[in-house]
């Protein structure tokens, strides 16, 4: 474990900018919080996760795949320099580690890979939250944790790559651990946590009837905002831009809210409501997700709930369904 | 990686966001989340604004037509063609011989310019934009009842009210941000009244759907105020002491009893009295409205009795009320306040007015300016059909898509001496154009946009533009040069806001060192003005709030044996507009890929029509095919199609039918027919 004063953030991120295509939490002029770039503001470490999914880092909005000038076929460029990405809650770690295992599941995603492969992912924790309140460290599942013990922040690697660019920091003056904190977090009873079980736990016993789902789907005006803040949604569409000699194919993220998502050929829709649609994007996560991968793919990171203008993230609607059939 | 706040070029609700590029190019949007509309969302057009950007269509060099054909050519002969074009227009056939067409995706400093290089460059005022097709029924109707044609309170002020009536406004699709904060509303225990004959989004959450008659507003509102009247719900003091003129009112809406409205609008008398008690009744009630009010051959009468109805219950000058005109692009609220209107300089100072004129002049540097008001855009088409235009520099707007019959303004286009289109993608009106001049799009360049509820915003550049396209306001001031015009010469569009706010009261404290993060309200008369967040608090802008009685006149085309279906046309949710921005959008334009027409089950089955069969549908004016869609979205009797499709154009269809005082065109009623492709 090193430690590393406020005062020393600058420094530190100046001197990892020679080797890494540094992101962290930064101030944007309006007071919103994001994983940027270095220029992009001043460095955001304190007030919890950031509004944008920071595994946007690996899976851009919209990114190329391939070129095609006169035949001739290129893939993306590899990153001039592989990236450090600080500023994953313990929570958004559980998702990279959800989309690391769905990215390399079969046909390993290259495109997501080259971004991937040979980052640093930092973690963030400690008394940084919303209002400074405590975030438990993740204890692992990066490369190194920032971990704000209330005036520095303790640096505790877990990888190599963590270790090597935390050498240059002090040692605590004092041995120290943060595995307490750890422990303490995980002996309380999380509530969101007990929620999303059993709103799983309803949707996997069929007990949340259709006419919820058409109220959901009343109040969804469709923004796809959900999908596309929630770092464990993946999927994308593709499209092609043709000009006189080249044929660029790129991919967006894409949403499971749109009509045009699963819409046949034929034009029927198997899921041509918004009714089955918001029920899809909820039971995903909670009944289908848990099948395949044999976890809820939800980690409460809480992008959806805030993101959503008509509030029917995911907490609410599963704060809904426990109430009412729960 | 790069992060560019700016302001999104879609709708008139102005949410704000960040452009996100890396090495130049855009990669995403992430919403802001601090700004007070949006709030940390954004609507699906929003999460796709970068989407066309770096679209390989857009124009990058300009085009001037040789041999009848559109041919690459440098600035220097492309602007020296216009310049001369439009002189030698002039010196054949009068000052008044070419017109300019404004845009409401300009910037407000592009609005002011090129309505400056109207006026003091080539000395006509036949200058307008497309409000003209939106929002012209407001300012008219406004402008007489309460002094200002505007947005009389806040977008937060939803979350206050006790009761809302949207009318005629598809909210949830058409200003989502706004209509997302009514379902919210809604949700914690606001009532809602939607009148709208269409089964919108918003009808399934309102307390009362009022599926009136298409046109038949002026009834419904009539009766609605006699219900109040009837019942003791006016509210005597505000009546008293802040209006005028309502004993006319009163006498104008006596006859409209609950059953004579109800014959009218083809609703029961109960639901026209239920509204009533529940609008009246509310401590704060407000009034929501859009195209469906405006885009009427009587327009301005339905402006004037929602300003009644809110004058006569005292819903005016305090948070949770007002009447609030939701305005429909990014910056038409701006470019009517840079007076890109043929009657009106910045500020809606009028040219009429010998002494505004005298200032403007001086200002400007030029000897005089013209005094008589200038063509309406609806009215050009005609004036060139008759010879009397004969040139028409369009800036970032598509007639031959979004003006009424289609088949007339193709004509006209054709006919014309010059066709001068400057826009980001060869549209369909700048295919027809002679010469063309590439602009920078809205994530482009730096500017200033103003919002639904008034707020100038500041615009930033976040990507070069593709090619040599180069900003609008570049462009304009680069024509005022070559015709001889030494002041408009200007660094940068700072420069421009800083003459604008010299020149204009109500922007007189807008500066851009004053807009950040998120914008200013106008009226801002001084650099010290916190900006105007209500209208009319204590008094009207006019002094006191005028009543307007409104007789009720039925829309100019109704349905007949041989055109027996009302059509009524508006927007989707995944469009914008003609679509030259969202149709080359991957996501938008894979929702909504194709023309279609909403047709009730009832009168599918008697025509024999399926879901997604071809349908021809045909006016007195034009015919097109399109595909249906079978929906109880739309009453029986009654068709929707939207006018984002140059393949099943509903312009093709619809009535060039003018209301006479704000001269917008009948888009929401025109009879049609409409039968089954074999």
């Amino acid at each position: 474990m090193k430690i590393l004063h406020p005062a020393q953030l600058n420094n530190f991120i100046e001197r990892l900018a020679k080797a890494w295509e540094v992101r962290l939490p930064v101030l944007l002029p309006d007071g919103t919080r994001v994983i940027g770039s270095p220029g992009d503001g001043p460095p955001a470490l304190h007030g919890g996760a950031v509004m944008g999914k920071p595994t946007s880092a690996f899976f851009p909005h919209h990114g190329t795949l391939f070129t095609s000038d006169g035949g001739k076929l290129e893939g993306p460029q590899n990153p001039d320099l592989p990236l450090f990405v600080l500023g994953f809650t313990p929570r958004d770690l559980a998702c990279l580690r959800f989309i690391d295992r769905f990215f390399a599941d079969g046909l390993c995603d290259d495109v997501y890979f080259r971004r991937r492969n040979n980052a640093l992912v930092a973690g963030l924790s400690g008394l940084c939250g919303a209002g400074g309140i405590m975030i438990p460290p993740a204890g692992g599942g990066c490369d190194l944790e920032f971990f704000c013990d209330g005036s520095c922040w303790l640096v505790i690697p877990y990888s190599d790559g963590g270790r090597e660019v935390s050498a240059g920091l002090s040692d605590p003056a004092l041995p120290t651990s943060v595995e307490l904190f750890r422990q303490a977090a995980l002996s309380q009873p999380d509530e969101q946590e007990e929620l999303l079980r059993r709103a799983s736990e309803l949707l996997r016993a069929d007990r949340v009837p259709d006419h919820f789902w058409a109220e959901i789907g009343d109040r969804c005006i469709a923004c796809t905002g959900c999908n596309l803040a929630c770092p464990t949604c993946t999927c994308f569409g593709v499209q092609d831009w043709r000009s006189a000699q080249k044929t660029e194919r790129s991919r967006m993220w894409d949403s499971c809210q749109l009509d045009g998502f699963m819409r046949e050929a034929s034009g029927h829709n198997p899921l041509g409501s918004e009714a089955l649609r918001s029920r899809r994007r909820i039971h995903h996560k909670l009944a289908a997700d848990p099948e395949k991968w044999g976890e809820i793919s939800c980690f409460l990171c809480g992008r959806c709930d805030a993101v959503c203008p008509t509030g029917i993230g995911m907490v609410a609607v599963a704060r809904e369904m426990v109430a009412r059939f729960g | 990686m790069k992060r560019t706040l700016t302001v999104c070029p879609y709708c008139g609700t102005g949410c704000m966001f960040y452009l996100v590029s890396d090495g130049g190019k855009l990669v995403g949007v992430e919403p802001s989340v601090t700004h007070p509309v949006s709030r940390g969302g954004l609507c699906v057009k929003g999460w796709n604004a970068f989407a066309f950007v770096h679209h390989p269509e857009r124009l990058t060099t300009p085009l001037v037509r040789r041999d009848g054909v559109l041919q690459p050519a440098s600035w220097d002969e492309a602007l020296d063609l216009v310049v001369t074009g439009l002189q030698a227009v002039q010196e054949k056939h009068g000052s008044d011989a070419v017109m300019f067409a404004s845009s409401a995706k300009a910037t407000n400093e592009e609005n002011y310019l090129l309505m400056k290089l109207a006026r003091a460059v080539f000395g006509t005022n036949n200058i307008d934009h497309c409000a003209r097709l939106c929002h012209s029924s407001t300012v008219t109707g406004l402008a007489e009842t309460f002094g200002s044609g505007a947005m009389t309170n806040s977008i937060s002020c939803i979350d206050e009210t006790d009761v809302i009536l949207v009318i005629g406004s598809n909210t949830t699709e058409q200003h989502p941000l706004i209509g997302s904060r009514i379902l919210n509303a809604v949700q914690n225990g606001t009532g809602l009244i939607v009148a709208d004959n269409r089964r919108i989004r918003l009808a399934r959450h309102a307390a009362l759907h009022l599926r009136h008659k298409n046109g038949s507003d002026v009834a419904l509102l009539n009766g609605i105020m006699h219900v109040i009247i009837a019942e003791g719900l006016v509210d005597e003091e505000f009546v008293a002491t802040r209006t005028e003129n309502y004993a006319a009112q009163a006498a104008a809406v006596a006859e409209w009893t609950p059953e004579k409205a109800a014959a009218a609008t083809g609703l029961e008398a109960g639901e026209i009295v239920a509204a009533a008690r529940l609008f009246a009744g509310a401590k704060r009630a407000m009034i929501l409205y859009s195209m469906g009010i405006t885009q009427h051959s009587h327009g301005v009468d339905n402006v004037r009795c929602v300003a009644a109805l809110a004058m006569l219950t005292g819903n005016v000058g305090r948070p949770g009320t007002g009447v609030n005109p939701l305005r429909g692009q990014n910056n038409v609220q701006g470019g009517c306040d840079m007076g890109a209107l043929p009657d009106l300089y910045s500020g809606y100072q009028k040219v009429a007015d010998p002494l505004v004129r005298d200032r403007f002049a001086r200002a400007w540097g030029v000897p005089s300016l013209p005094a008589a008001p200038g063509l309406p855009l609806t009215r050009a088409m005609n004036a060139a059909s008759e010879g009397r235009l004969q040139a028409l520099f369009v800036m970032g707007e598509n007639p031959m898509l979004s003006d009424p019959d289609q088949g007339h303004a193709r004509k006209v286009l054709e006919g014309l001496e010059l066709l001068v289109v400057q826009d980001i993608f060869l549209t369909e009106t700048a295919a027809l154009a002679d010469i063309v001049l590439p602009a920078a799009c809205y994530a482009e360049k730096e500017g200033t946009f103003t919002n639904t509820e008034r707020r100038v915003q500041r615009a930033r550049k976040a990507v070069e533009s593709p090619g040599t396209a180069r900003a609008d306001w570049e462009i304009i001031c680069d024509i005022a040069l070559r015709a001889g015009y030494r002041g408009m010469c200007y660094h940068d569009p700072r420069e421009v806001m800083d003459e604008i706010a010299s020149l204009t009261p109500l922007y007189g404290g807008i500066a851009y060192d004053r807009l950040d993060p998120h914008g200013l309200q106008w009226p801002c008369p001084d650099r010290n003005h916190p900006g105007t967040p209500l209208l009319h608090l204590e008094h009207f802008t006019r002094g006191l709030g005028h009543f307007s009685p409104a007789r009720y006149r039925l829309p100019a085309e109704l349905p007949d044996d041989r055109y027996p279906f009302v059509l009524t046309t508006g927007r989707t949710y995944f469009h914008w507009h003609t679509g030259s921005m969202t149709r080359r959008s991957h996501l938008l334009d894979r929702e909504e890929p194709r023309s279609f027409i909403e047709i009730h089950p009832d009168d599918a089955a008697r025509l024999g029509v399926r879901d997604h069969d071809r349908l021809q549908v045909a006016s007195r004016r034009g015919e097109l095919q399109t595909e249906a869609r079978v929906t109880t979205m739309v009453v029986p009797g009654v068709l929707f199609m939207p006018f984002h499709f140059a393949e099943g154009a509903a312009n093709a269809l619809t009535n060039n039918a003018l209301d006479p005082e704000s001269s917008i065109p009948e888009f929401k009623v025109c009879a049609v027919r409409v039968e089954r492709v074999p």
